[in-house]
């Protein structure tokens, strides 16, 4: 019986939400990041890049962690790709993040106030999505100890379809930012590197999808 | 005089098998238990005690049975029979040696297993391969395929239909109530069906199957009624909010558990015993009642299988209290409905194979159980390697432990001059 216990190895379902909301919290400063972004505050937003950057790499250690646990070795209840694929787009997520702290340190940048609340507006959105995907990838542990499926995995897929539609909202918005800035009286410089955040902040939205998508898999397939 | 000294050490060997099963397997049953609190380890010394007793003297008799008399054909024996007499000691030692050794090296080694092989390598060595009866160990080979399998399939059922009928309903306590005395009768159908369907004939248990399946469904319908009674005034009708009802769920199951660790402990002792007493019964007919010619058909005596019986629950509370409570330490990934599943699986296929009179290891069949609700996406991680190092170690066991036995064998012969 003492062998039967090395069994069981450990879960690589618990990491995985810690790894989760490590990546949330880089997307949570995005918007501290707008803002200093409007307000053209220079300092505070190389301040941001650096923590943005700490708080990614300190996720890229926990997606290690789960990697490890992921050899062919282990038999999982989930597809083993779907699980990899989990944690890839989860890790774009945060690099995403990064992204967006690194190109906003690029050029002082003075964003006409026609745009300000948009802006806010698109990057709360997004902030959104993923608080939306960590109430999901929360999930993942219990979800795990529940065979994935009764009344929490049915939960889990109503949450999941919210944050596709979260999702969309951000396009949205982000379309409506872009109809304005490219409209607007400013340098080029400006625009461009506008374009690029925007970018940026939709590709979090977009790969956030696709983490919630890639558990939809999980819970049905199998 | 020398007669007697062999008897003192096979009886010696025999307890000494009987033991080590006692205090390495029975964790088996009790772990998860102990592990989610549902029972305190004393608890456990005394239940396991009551049913690897029961199980041993009830059930046990089958398989002994086979291994005294049904792998080794006595026929060629006739004549020289203290030469089969030594011949099962020698298998007695070797078990016992290879078993240490194996635990040593931490190798999962199967005490059936080790028996068998030492049984055929005398066999091999005193009388050539003829002598073995290989119709009857192809039949033993083949269970030992498909008991794990058996296992598998039974606990991924059970699991699958827990997960459907209980944890996915929309009143999943409501549905545990019903779930958990149901378990309980199917436990207990069992276990009565197996002990008075050609039960032990000097205590009259040898009734036939219609008579038995007579008292054993009134009695599973008894435990129903009773364990829905017992149901109905332990609960308060209060609600239950959804993230709790989980919990509540884990929590009857832990209940039941307690009943399945007992199954599974009669179950083993039913199997396991006849490990150490099948062999011993082999000598003792011969150094002690002096016998001329080896009678198969004489079944192994119930006061050597309470002798078994009374072994095992020694090795039990003297050494097995540690293994539990190491591993019900740790196993904290096996949850109450998880382990119900696989133990059910477990104790009721290894009971029937008892009732074949079926040599089989336990362990093999939990660890087919466990796979069988991990395919039903019970478990966080199974390691395969270590399937791979169980299933290895089976394979190697065989041919060592016969070797082994074929060894003593003829270093008894030489040191005795027969």
């Amino acid at each position: 019986m003492r062998n039967l216990l090395a069994l069981f190895g450990s879960s690589p379902f618990e990491p995985l939400v810690e790894h989760a909301k490590k990546v949330h919290e880089c997307v949570a400063l995005v918007r501290p990041i707008a803002e200093a972004i409007i307000a053209g505050d220079e300092q505070r937003l190389r301040e941001l890049q650096h923590q943005m950057s700490k708080t990614e790499y300190e996720a890229d250690l926990l997606k290690d962690k789960v990697r490890a646990k992921l050899p062919r070795r282990y038999f999982l209840p989930v597809d083993r790709d779907d699980l990899a694929d989990f944690l890839r787009q989860m890790d774009r997520v945060a690099d995403d993040a990064e992204d967006f702290a690194v190109v906003a340190t690029f050029r002082k940048l003075s964003l006409p106030a026609e745009v300000h609340q948009e802006f806010l507006d698109l990057a709360d959105k997004v902030v959104a999505v993923s608080e939306a995907l960590l109430n999901v990838a929360e999930h993942l542990a219990q979800l795990q100890k529940e065979a994935f499926s009764g009344p929490e995995a049915t939960d889990v897929m109503e949450k999941i379809q919210q944050v596709c539609h979260m999702e969309w909202e951000s396009d949205k918005l982000s379309r409506k930012l872009a109809r304005h800035y490219y409209n607007m009286n400013a340098d080029t410089v400006t625009i461009m590197l506008l374009e690029k955040l925007c970018r940026n902040l939709t590709s979090i939205a977009d790969h956030a999808e696709n983490v919630g998508k890639n558990l939809r898999l999980m819970i049905l397939r199998k | 005089m020398t007669l007697t000294i062999l008897l003192i050490i096979a009886v010696a060997a025999g307890f000494y098998m009987a033991w080590n099963i006692g205090a390495n397997d029975v964790a088996n049953a009790f772990g998860t238990s102990v592990g989610s609190g549902a029972l305190t380890i004393r608890q456990v010394v005394i239940l396991a005690g009551i049913f690897e007793f029961s199980g041993a003297f009830l059930v046990g008799t089958n398989v002994a049975d086979t291994i005294k008399g049904g792998i080794i054909a006595t026929e060629p024996f006739s004549g020289s029979v203290e030469l089969f007499g030594m011949g099962m000691l020698a298998a007695l030692l070797a078990a016992a040696i290879w078993l240490n050794v194996a635990t040593y090296f931490s190798q999962p080694v199967s005490t059936t297993h080790a028996i068998i092989g030492a049984v055929i390598g005398f066999g091999v060595v005193a009388r050539g391969p003829g002598c073995v009866a290989w119709t009857k160990m192809g039949t033993i080979a083949a269970s030992w395929v498909i008991s794990p399998l058996a296992g598998g399939i039974i606990a991924y059922i059970v699991y699958k239909c827990i997960v459907r009928v209980v944890l996915n309903s929309r009143h999943p306590v409501y549905m545990a109530r019903m779930a958990v005395p149901l378990g309980l009768s199917g436990v207990v159908c069992i276990v009565v069906l197996s002990v008075l369907y050609r039960g032990l004939p000097r205590l009259r248990l040898d009734l036939p199957l219609g008579v038995a399946a007579a008292i054993a469904l009134p009695a599973a319908a008894a435990a129903y009624v009773a364990c829905r009674a017992a149901i109905q005034i332990r609960t308060r009708n209060r609600r239950i909010r959804l993230a709790e009802r989980y919990i509540v769920v884990e929590r009857w199951f832990s209940r039941l558990q307690v009943v399945t660790g007992c199954y599974m402990a009669f179950a083993h002792g039913a199997n396991d015993v006849a490990n150490a007493v099948g062999p011993l019964a082999g000598c003792i007919q011969i150094f002690r009642e002096h016998a001329d010619t080896v009678a198969t058909k004489t079944p192994v005596s119930p006061l050597l299988l309470a002798f078994g019986g009374v072994a095992i629950v020694v090795g039990l509370a003297t050494y097995g209290t540690k293994v539990i409570e190491a591993v019900g330490r740790k196993i904290t990934e096996v949850t109450p409905t998880r382990g119900f599943s696989a133990e059910f699986a477990t104790a009721s296929t290894v009971l029937v194979c008892s009732k074949m009179g079926l040599p089989i290891s336990t362990t093999f069949v939990l660890v087919g159980a466990v796979m069988g609700v991990g395919i039903a996406r019970g478990f966080a991680a199974i390691d395969l390697k270590v399937i791979r190092r169980i299933f290895a170690s089976w394979l190697i066991t065989i041919p060592i432990s016969a070797a082994l036995a074929a060894g003593i064998f003829m270093l008894l012969r030489l040191v005795l001059g027969t």
